[in-house]
């Protein structure tokens, strides 16, 4: 097989932290290092004890040898979440985060959890927050149907994990609406 | 100046001027939608999303393939001249160390963008080969390997089962009515979660409505709905 079932269907939580990896993330560098040309563009250079901007897979890499600290975003702060939180409890609607916090935060929380101010607090609002997204994106079954369900505001992890049931659901009413007399226009196959 | 110091400088020196700062990237909702801005790999990788989330296959990307190969491939070789000067410092061997990890990371992205297109070609080999105009979308490689996959498909059903049965029901794309065709073809009902990377023409939904997305907004609908917008890379699959 040229792509293993398992990955027909659904794109997995690794391939969307590689993803994720590749935005770019402060550091303060504790080595210093000549600015140096990667495929995703140059980087560095590198010079303590001034903040460098560098893809989180460095980061990451540089921080398992102890070679820096990881600046954690302003959003993965405990004001910040806690924010967020009031927001998505008290707002039907979901509240603005960036695209790939989850994998981002999983990243930094797993890693560079000293760097950040009271992780386990952050750990704690991260959950909230998912559990109060998950309810309401699990609300949106309710509102599906054959044709469009809109999820603006949703993040690629969440996306990833209503994909098969989303996606089978919707496919499972299509089916139970398609008309045999009347084909419906937009089709070409 | 032996070659390797030569090399250690090109290092560098492709360093400053080859590639231009990457633009900030924050992460922040969709600040990196703009196209300008938009870095080979980025592309790359959202291309790949759309590979993977699509039940079609799309259009290969040649152009923006070959040259992400040939940066693996001049990155690979300055990576492996530096590798053999003894007198490489200590920071000199991380860099290469983190140049080796990002090749290792691009050759992912691309071999699973190649075998996603792969397993979408040997499935739909036969449904692909009858319209000149799919071929369009594969490399001449993938076209070639189409071919010869489903001569030997035709061959092996021909030799094992085929050959045994009366002449009538011996072809492989008869249409039997109340059945699904016997060429397979992807389903374009499929629904797929879409984000728009700029404010889109509207399409019209299979139930009749129209819908015009705005820039940042997700959606799951129908492929076929957003078939044309993919196709101008004003929406990417996520």
């Amino acid at each position: 097989m040229a792509l293993p079932q398992s990955l027909r269907t659904s794109v997995t939580p690794p391939e969307l932290e590689l993803i994720a990896s590749e935005q770019l993330i402060d550091i303060v560098p504790l080595v210093t290092m000549e600015k140096t040309a990667f495929i995703s563009g140059a980087y560095g250079p590198l010079r303590p004890p001034a903040k460098a901007r560098v893809p989180l897979w460095i980061a990451v890499n540089l921080k398992l040898k102890r070679k820096c600290h990881i600046v954690p975003p302003e959003w993965l702060s405990v004001e910040s979440l806690q924010d967020k939180l009031t927001r998505e409890t008290s707002n039907p609607g979901f509240s603005e985060l960036p695209f790939r916090f989850a994998e981002i935060s999983k990243v930094i929380l797993d890693i560079a959890s000293d760097d950040l101010e009271n992780p386990d607090k952050i750990r704690t609002l991260l959950k909230d927050i998912r559990e109060a997204r998950q309810s309401k994106s699990r609300e949106g079954i309710s509102k599906l149907d054959h044709s469009e369900l809109g999820l603006s505001g949703l993040c690629s992890m969440e996306i990833n994990e209503i994909r098969p049931f989303f996606i089978k659901g919707m496919s499972v009413l299509t089916k139970l609406i398609r008309d045999p007399e009347h084909p419906p226009k937009l089709d070409e196959t | 100046m032996d070659t390797s110091s030569l090399n250690q400088i090109d290092f560098i020196a492709k360093a400053r001027n080859a590639s231009p700062s990457p633009p900030p990237r924050d992460g922040f909702l969709f600040t990196d939608l703009d196209d300008a801005q938009e870095l080979p790999l980025q592309k790359l990788i959202r291309h790949w999303m759309n590979e993977r989330h699509a039940p079609d296959i799309l259009p290969i990307q040649a152009e923006l393939l070959a040259g992400i190969l040939d940066h693996i491939h001049k990155q690979s070789s300055t990576v492996s001249l530096l590798r053999t000067d003894p007198d490489a410092s200590e920071d000199e061997h991380f860099r290469i160390m983190l140049a080796q990890t990002e090749i290792e990371r691009v050759k992912f992205v691309v071999r699973s963008y190649v075998r996603t297109r792969l397993s979408k070609i040997e499935d739909y080999a036969r449904w692909i080969l009858a319209d000149p105009l799919l071929q369009g979308r594969l490399s001449e490689t993938e076209l070639k390997h189409a071919k010869s996959y489903a001569n030997l498909l035709a061959t092996h059903f021909e030799e094992s089962v085929l050959k045994a049965l009366p002449g009538a029901q011996q072809s492989l794309d008869d249409p039997v009515p109340f059945m699904p065709p016997m060429i397979t073809a992807p389903d374009k009902m499929r629904p797929v979660f879409v984000l728009a990377r700029r404010d889109c023409p509207s399409v019209y939904l299979p139930d009749g409505t129209k819908m015009e997305m705005r820039k940042g907004q997700i959606s799951l609908t129908q492929y076929r709905v957003i078939e044309s917008l993919l196709f101008q890379d004003l929406v990417e699959l996520v």
